[in-house]
């Protein structure tokens, strides 16, 4: 009975789904901004990745709402796990074999060549400063699994992060000293698909891969100390 | 070239096969993480390192990829083994040593 039912259920949701997009005609742009941005993003911003043309360049102002909201969500985090610290249960934790030891070791340069990689070329391969970011979190995240004894030093981190966030906001208001809007290109645009191109871009991704990276590396610290 | 990297990413691919066949035919986690581990260390090595031979252009980045995979691969499924080890999954019943015995920590 159960089941028939739960069939039923899941029969009247896909039948639901399939009248209400049938009218919708599928690939077919529905606004023209987006041929605006596939046909003239490249000779805009002078960047080749039309995604980071897009993040960077038209919407750079809500990229720096969304990492003040990555910043507030780490705020948040350690204010919420701060309020435990008192009644935490100190788990005994084995620590990893020598193998592990040194193979993350090894893997951590190698894992942070890669996240810079990737938010250096953000403006050419896909990819940018979150992608990034998250990489290099994931490379400190290695470490505390792998070497139990090591911490992040958590003024360094915190100085990354400030010196991330101040840059994007100073490549800002240069742009709004200049005469031009907030975030404007005021650097040479260059060559197309070469690293020094596309102006502010890749300063600005350089930035948020950094503060990105610090941030989610600090919550890895806060979770793994605090809990 | 072209000809040569082509051979070496086949031969890599046979090995990921029987990588995969291993997976899938062994009958315990031991024997699945051996399999796993041998077959597609070398047979990834043998497949990137090819594509960076028919792309010469890309043979650098391929060989911080495979710089990776030799390093990550072995070792994380040495901590896979040594874990399911340690929580007491037991050997397959044609087994006939188990070194583990003489070391401390080892369940049984």
């Amino acid at each position: 009975m159960r089941k028939l039912f739960v069939i039923l259920l899941l029969l009247i949701i896909a039948g639901g789904i399939t009248l209400s997009l049938k009218e919708i005609p599928f690939g077919i742009p529905k606004t023209k901004i987006g041929d605006h941005f596939i046909n003239k993003g490249v000779e805009e911003t002078g960047s080749v990745n039309i995604v980071t043309s897009v993040v960077v360049g038209y919407r750079g102002f809500d990229t720096l709402g969304e990492i003040t909201v990555l910043f507030a969500a780490t705020i948040g985090l350690g204010a919420v796990i701060g309020t435990f610290r008192k009644n935490s249960v100190n788990r005994e934790v084995e620590a990893a074999s020598l193998i592990v030891y040194t193979g993350c070791r090894f893997l951590f340069p190698v894992i942070l060549l890669v996240g810079t990689y990737i938010f250096i070329h953000g403006h050419l391969t896909p990819g940018g400063g979150f992608q990034g970011g998250a990489i290099i979190a994931s490379a400190f995240l290695l470490m505390y699994l792998g070497c139990s004894n090591k911490r992040i030093k958590e003024n360094l981190s915190k100085t990354v992060e400030m010196i991330g966030g101040l840059t994007f906001i100073a490549v800002g208001i240069i742009g709004l000293a200049i005469g031009q809007d907030f975030l404007f290109n005021f650097l040479p645009k260059g060559e197309p698909a070469e690293l020094l191109s596309a102006g502010i871009i890749p300063i600005v991704y350089i930035a948020i891969g950094l503060k990105v990276g610090s941030e989610l590396a600090g919550i890895i610290d806060n979770l793994i100390q605090k809990s | 070239m072209h000809i040569f990297g082509v051979i070496i990413t086949g031969i890599g691919a046979l090995f990921l096969f029987i990588g995969s066949l291993g997976v899938f035919r062994m009958p315990d986690v031991y024997n699945r993480v051996q399999a796993g581990t041998k077959c597609t260390t070398l047979g990834s090595f043998l497949t990137i390192i090819g594509v960076g031979i028919m792309q010469p252009e890309w043979f650098w980045k391929t060989l911080i990829i495979v710089v990776f995979v030799l390093i990550s691969n072995p070792v994380s499924s040495h901590a896979l083994g040594r874990a399911s080890r340690k929580s007491g999954i037991s050997l397959c019943d044609k087994s006939i040593v188990d070194k583990t015995k003489e070391f401390k920590g080892y369940q049984e």
